[in-house]
């Protein structure tokens, strides 16, 4: 054979065997998945797959079926030993974690990338992972609802003024330091405006802005709403405090009209089939008058 | 020139320039307000915008600013002085270590405790800083020779190896939000949202500059080595504990305000130092000055240059002041 | 042990034992003591000692050596008379006074250390550094006034280093950094302010101690700086203690030795005394012929082999 027709059959064969393996395990559905994502746990409980989860991160804390299922650490220490361990056929990994993308591929193991992403992407990725698991019709039917309760709120609030709102992810304890917030891009974002709220940093172009007290007092927002996943670091008694830190910023109207709220539950924060949850708790702090 | 005239003319000169970055500073920001509007007696405080950006945002971060930056320009130099070493900076003994592992365990396990103006990461990055130059001091002790520099500098370099080491550990027990903002506060941040964070720093800073007036002499004749100092009659043990003590609290003190701004300890005073001599005392006090006007100065770069996004004024530091050093040091051999 | 002469003039001859010349200044000072007096010091770090009963004298305008191989325990002597360590037994004094007594700055005016090498960790000029030796002159927040540079400018040029001033000292070579750090112990022991501000340089009062001083040196330095020491000892009546183990440093600077062995001293007295080829077997345990030379002015010392088991061994093997 000529030199030529030899490197094309080698590429060929290369790229055959490259694909084989992933073609293969896809033709079954996988029956022991670990999941280190923990909105694509529930995603997985939600369409109905519960059953094919095999273990969790060391971050997941809902359904409450998680809690009897084996950890294998998160985002940043990913356990491979462990996740090899359990004989997954099919692992759940952040898209940036690509050390272990390609070590489970080395190991012949499947992955599942996940990004985050704005609110249509959670729907997707409902849709996305109930195929791959083989569980299509559920994950329609439970991305559907969703996007039936979505529209539901959108109407609940269409013809009312969005106010200006600034969404805050975290802050220093009792301080307005390190305000870190959500910028005009991402799922908070779009979950801010399904609710009928207006971005005060819907012109940068990022998920997470840094809120100097500059920034707060020239973008003036209406409401001031403080997501938080759990109670954990505040009790519920700091509320008041913790509200009332705000007050240093005389000039902007959401503090003048008491309208600085800390939403405390974990559907506001996980992009995941409880969005819809999440988009009714904030549409009712938004406009309170839309669900009496 | 007799020395008390150069002394005086060197600290006139940067004093005019920290003055004039401290109040040109506060006029400048990524919002265009109305200096007018700003002063105008008849708007109601709570009401005016402009006022609330001008003496609520900005000029505390901008007060903020000259404190940190002559608070660790002012360490860096006796810290040199102390450890006889150009390459020194106020970081290199372990306090800001300390004071970020305490930082750390505040944000990420979000501390409530709060006094006397103090809110919960200030006060355990302070008790951190505390924790870490006990440590260093207590290992540094011998027992009939007083301080020993070689040990403290092992000891500090130890301090700050373990403390990182533990910083990593901690994170891993933090969630997404709690991860980015630890790494934020590690690059400083000087937006302080009013003057409260100040006041509470203040009276730390005050003692550590009126220890550092009494340094300069010492620190000149401390650089000949410790057995020739003490020949000359300086109090050696006692001037190595002032030196350490008093640095150490002005670093801790402007580490809990702004988190490790990193450079202005290293670059300010070798640029002083090019610029006015080696005699601490015209180098101490220029620093002071150099400092405050070089940090505020950097601070406006970081808030304008991306605006609304702001950069790490850690991040303008080095990228501002790196090169530039480099620069002086080629020009002037 | 033997008291102190004054120099008769300046020409290079021999000089007579035990002749004692009238003090020429300060009659009111009690001349029985020496101007520093170590009597039987004993001192160790840990389990070690170090000095062991060591006794010596430094008379008024005395020049005196301490000769004694590495690890003699020179340098802790030094640093013993002056007052920066304590003797664990024994007593050190300065004219009369227990030195572990008297307070730092006082010390400092009365005694200067030059040692081996200097470095200064930052670029200070000349000027600065002679300056440093004002410390204990000036309060704690005092600037160096015109008489302070006077001083220093009087010190730099005895050591022939007025040329010097506004270089910078980590720029100069060896010997002249050590004539400016001599220049900055001179300042440093200059009294003429406390004295009402003379104009002239006022060292009597001063005791000067160098620690091995051109050991670092190459041999056109070392002279030049054994010439400068004889010569502030002759003219500008400086008092010189010199710790060293260069023989013929010893020789032709010292008028009197104190030989130190293992911490002990093995003899003391004048240099032609002292200085045989006896002790210097029983010091070093090298054989070596002690005569005066008539160019160089004062005794020489040659080596001629190393004395080891039972016989003597040359570096080139048997003559």
């Amino acid at each position: 054979m000529t030199r030529a027709a030899t490197a094309a059959a080698l590429t060929a064969a290369a790229l055959v065997l490259g694909l084989a393996p992933r073609a293969a395990v896809s033709a079954q559905a996988p029956s022991r998945v670990i999941s280190i994502v923990p909105a694509v746990t529930e995603m997985l409980f939600a369409v109905g797959a519960g059953a094919q989860v095999a273990a969790v991160s060391s971050f997941d804390t809902s359904p409450p079926e998680v809690a009897s299922l084996p950890r294998v650490g998160g985002l940043l220490d990913p356990d491979l030993e462990r996740i090899l361990g359990l004989r997954p056929d099919l692992v759940v990994v952040y898209a940036t974690q690509t050390d272990l993308i390609h070590q489970l591929a080395r190991a012949g193991v499947a992955t599942f990338e996940y990004e985050h992403a704005g609110l249509p992407a959670v729907l997707a990725t409902i849709r996305r992972i109930g195929a791959r698991v083989g569980h299509d019709a559920e994950a329609e039917r439970v991305a559907a609802s969703l996007e039936a309760r979505l529209a539901a709120v959108r109407r609940r609030v269409a013809g009312r003024r969005p106010p200006r709102t600034l969404v805050v992810f975290g802050r220093d304890r009792l301080a307005l330091r390190n305000i870190f917030a959500s910028g005009g891009v991402g799922f908070v974002h779009d979950m801010l405006e399904a609710a009928g709220g207006a971005n005060v940093f819907e012109d940068v172009d990022r998920q997470n802005v840094q809120a100097t007290a500059e920034l707060v007092l020239a973008r003036a927002p209406e409401v001031i709403l403080e997501l938080r996943g759990e109670f954990g670091s505040i009790g519920r008694g700091d509320i008041d405090r913790e509200r009332r830190v705000w007050n240093a910023l005389l000039s902007v109207p959401a503090v003048r009209a008491g309208r600085v709220y800390i939403l405390v539950d974990s559907s506001v924060v996980v992009p995941g089939p409880r969005v819809a949850d999440g988009v009714e708790k904030i549409a009712r702090v938004l406009h309170p008058e839309a669900f009496d | 020139m007799t020395i008390r005239a150069r002394l005086v003319r060197t600290i006139a000169a940067f004093g005019a320039a920290a003055m004039a970055a401290i109040l040109l500073a506060p006029l400048v920001g990524s919002t265009s307000i109305s200096l007018v509007k700003a002063f105008d007696a008849s708007i109601p405080f709570p009401d005016n915008v402009d006022a609330q950006i001008l003496f609520v945002a900005r000029l505390p971060r901008t007060l903020a600013a000259a404190l940190v930056g002559s608070a660790l320009a002012t360490a860096g130099v006796v810290f040199q002085g102390l450890l006889r070493n150009p390459l020194a900076t106020p970081f290199t003994l372990g306090v800001s270590a300390g004071a970020s592992l305490g930082a750390m365990l505040a944000i990420t396990f979000g501390w409530s405790l709060s006094f006397l103006g103090l809110t919960p990461v200030p006060i355990a990055s302070l008790a951190g800083s505390l924790g870490a130059v006990a440590i260093v001091y207590w290992l540094a002790q011998a027992r009939h020779r007083g301080l020993s520099t070689n040990v403290l500098l092992l000891a500090g370099v130890t301090m700050n190896a373990f403390f990182s080491a533990l910083i990593l550990f901690v994170q891993y027990f933090a969630d997404f939000a709690e991860g980015y903002r630890t790494i934020r506060w590690l690059m400083g941040d000087l937006d302080v949202s009013g003057y409260t964070p100040l006041v509470a720093a203040l009276p730390l800073l005050v003692v550590a500059f009126v220890s550092f007036a009494w340094l300069p002499r010492q620190l000149n004749v401390l650089s000949l080595g410790p057995e020739s100092a003490e020949a000359r009659g300086v109090d050696v043990d006692r001037a190595q504990r002032l030196a350490f003590f008093s640095a150490s609290l002005a670093t801790g003190a402007a580490v809990s305000v702004s988190g490790p701004i990193g450079f202005i300890g290293i670059v300010v005073p070798h640029l002083v130092r090019l610029l006015v001599g080696a005699d601490h005392r015209v180098v101490l006090p220029a620093s002071a000055c150099f400092g405050a006007a070089f940090l505020v100065a950097c601070d406006v770069i970081a808030r304008t240059v991306l605006a609304p996004v702001e950069l790490p004024v850690g991040v303008v530091t080095a990228v501002t002041g790196g090169p530039f050093f480099l620069w002086l040091l080629v020009t002037r051999r | 042990m033997s008291e102190t002469t004054e120099e008769s003039g300046a020409s290079p001859c021999p000089r007579t034992l035990g002749v004692r010349a009238p003090r020429p200044r300060s009659p009111w000072r009690d001349v029985s003591h020496g101007l520093l007096e170590a009597a039987d010091v004993r001192f160790g770090y840990g389990g070690t000692r170090v000095l062991d009963g060591v006794s010596l004298r430094v008379g008024r305008q005395g020049l005196l050596g301490v000769l004694g191989p590495n690890g003699s325990g020179k340098t802790t002597l030094l640093r013993l008379l002056a007052g920066s360590l304590r003797p664990q037994s024994g007593s050190i004094r300065l004219d009369g006074r227990e030195v572990a007594g008297l307070p730092r700055a006082t010390l400092a005016r009365r005694m200067a250390i030059v040692p081996q090498e200097t470095h200064l960790a930052f670029d200070y000029s000349v000027m600065e550094m002679v300056l440093m030796g004002r410390y204990p002159h000036l309060g704690p927040f005092e600037l160096e006034g015109p008489r302070d540079l006077a001083i220093a400018r009087d010190a730099l040029a005895a050591t022939r280093t007025a040329e010097l001033e506004a270089r910078a000292f980590n720029t100069l070579s060896g010997g002249e950094k050590q004539r400016v750090v001599i220049a900055s112990a001179l300042a440093q022991l200059d009294r003429r302010a406390e004295r009402g501000g003379g104009a002239d340089a006022d060292w009597s009062d001063g005791l000067l101690l160098l620690d091995e001083p051109t050991a670092s040196l190459d041999i056109g330095y070392q002279l030049d700086i054994a010439a400068l020491l004889r010569q502030l000892w002759r003219d500008r009546h400086v008092t010189i203690l010199v710790s060293t183990h260069d023989l013929n440093l010893a020789a032709g600077l010292c008028r009197d030795l104190v030989l130190l062995k293992d911490g002990r001293v093995l003899a003391a007295g004048s240099t032609e005394a002292v200085l045989t080829t006896e002790h210097i077997r029983a010091l070093y345990g090298v054989e070596a012929e002690v005569r005066p030379h008539a160019a160089a002015g004062h005794l020489t010392v040659v080596p001629i082999g190393r004395v080891a088991g039972g016989g003597l061994s040359h570096p080139r093997g048997s003559p």
